[in-house]
């Protein structure tokens, strides 16, 4: 069994649960709804101020949110004992990594696609002239965000506290994803150039974190 | 001079604390050596700090700040860099003593970090006017300080097991890659910074450039001594939870 065909299998099985049981997705779907609505009733109303918060707020959001689908992430796997057989795969663990991050990745651009939806019917966020670059922060920010998390979650999923433990852990590493992907979305919705040493260092952070995520993560599974 | 003497403190308390790691049982006799010299080395330095260093015309007293801050800056990224270092040895080799000396290094170094940031503000604020601003390294000590503090939370919330030492490697490990990152991100959020750029070379008089340069040796004697502490605590908690286990079984 190669490495590629082990990521393919353990990509379309975390997709098929997500579909199936919709758990997780719902869960996210349903939290950032309440918290975007909950936003627009503290955000103050004026349209400029509304322009300069928004990039800020939705990244903030979609973190805070994505925290609920990474914890899932190997919580289902320890449920049923799945993660003892999933050691099991005669590859290199790093392969089992990349489907779980992929998948990851996957069900977070769902949940960024629904917050922006959120954002623009509560917030009033035009992406006519931004749809482009705000997608593409979307993709680097939720590969990023699913590198350290998935690696992070299998982490904290075998330790006491895993609640507190994950989101302590992983808050700090995810600061440049913050970052980067907030000043890449109020550039887009200013209409104003995106320098491209940002796309330059936010698409060397996901390589990163990816090849680190897949050479550490026989150690992890180790264990 | 005084940065030829920094280096070779530097260069030699890393050397000594991994060669120590190698075998502390047999080695930490010397630790003994390199406490009182930096007592000594301490007491040399508070000297020079109250009777020697000039006291600054424009920010006065609280000036003397600087002799605090400034040397605990190498010893919290040398802690950091053993923590990374002993993370990588401990993955490839499994000898305790990379781990031990992984540990050692992130908690002596938040030790030095939270001194660097506590004092930071009580000099800042009759100087710059406010007690925090968010500067870029101030900000990105803070963020490295959370990394460090999260890796001896999951030290701790996962102690006694096997996987602790793995999780606490690998996580040693990303956090280290995740510096370089979290400074560009830091830059890029904040804008210019507001530190200057290097203190202890750039236009200090003589004294209070051989006062920093002396709290710096005295503060990396401290670390080479706390870390060989803590890696002699380490070994002794490995024995004890392997006599639990024996006793157990």
């Amino acid at each position: 069994m190669n490495g590629l065909a082990v990521t393919r299998a353990v990509f379309a099985k975390d997709l098929l649960l997500d579909f199936r049981t919709r758990d997780r997705l719902g869960h996210m779907a349903v939290f950032a709804l309440l918290v975007v609505s909950l936003l627009s009733i503290v955000v103050p109303a004026s349209p400029t101020e509304r322009l300069a918060w928004s990039p800020a707020l939705l990244w903030v959001v979609l973190l805070f949110t994505s925290l609920l689908g990474l914890a899932r992430s190997f919580q289902s796997e320890t449920e049923g004992g799945a993660l003892a057989l999933l050691v099991q795969a005669p590859v290199d663990r790093g392969w089992v990594f990349l489907g779980k991050a992929g998948a990851n990745a996957l069900a977070l651009i769902g949940v960024e696609l629904w917050t922006g939806i959120l954002f623009t019917v509560f917030l009033d966020v035009d992406w006519t002239h931004a749809w482009r670059e705000a997608l593409c922060a979307g993709l680097l920010g939720a590969l990023g965000l699913a590198s350290l998390g998935t690696l992070l979650s299998a982490m904290s999923v075998a330790v006491r506290f895993r609640e507190f433990l994950l989101p302590v852990l992983l808050f700090p590493l995810v600061l440049p994803v913050l970052v980067l992907a907030s000043s890449i979305t109020g550039a887009a919705l200013a209409e104003r150039p995106v320098p491209t040493l940002w796309w330059g260092v936010f698409a060397l952070y996901d390589w990163v974190f990816l090849s680190l995520g897949y050479l550490v993560f026989d150690y992890v599974l180790e264990d | 001079m005084v940065s030829a003497l920094v280096m070779l403190s530097v260069v030699l308390a890393a050397a000594w604390v991994v060669w120590l790691s190698r075998d502390i049982d047999a080695r930490i006799g010397g630790a003994r050596g390199v406490g009182a010299g930096a007592l000594a080395l301490l007491a040399l330095w508070l000297g020079l700090v109250v009777g020697y260093a000039p006291i600054e015309q424009v920010q006065g007293v609280v000036q003397k700040i600087f002799y605090v801050h400034i040397p605990a800056i190498i010893p919290t990224y040398l802690g950091f860099l053993l923590t990374a270092v002993g993370g990588v040895g401990y993955l490839r080799t499994r000898r305790e003593s990379w781990d031990q000396l992984a540990v050692s290094g992130a908690e002596v170094g938040v030790v030095f970090c939270t001194l660097m940031l506590v004092v930071g503000p009580i000099w800042a604020k009759p100087v710059w006017g406010h007690w925090w601003v968010w500067d870029l390294r101030l900000t990105s000590t803070l963020v490295l300080w959370f990394i460090y503090v999260a890796y001896l939370f999951l030290r701790g919330l996962a102690f006694g097991s096997d996987a602790a030492k793995t999780f606490t490697s690998v996580y040693g490990i990303v956090g280290t890659a995740a510096i370089p990152f979290v400074y560009f991100a830091v830059d890029l959020a904040q804008g210019s910074t507001m530190h200057p750029s290097n203190p202890a070379r750039e236009g200090l008089p003589p004294a209070m450039g051989q006062t920093v340069g002396a709290g710096m040796i005295a503060f990396m004697a401290v670390f080479a001594w706390l870390i060989a502490r803590r890696m002699e605590l380490a070994a002794l908690e490995a024995r004890s939870l392997e006599a639990q286990a024996k006793g157990g079984a």
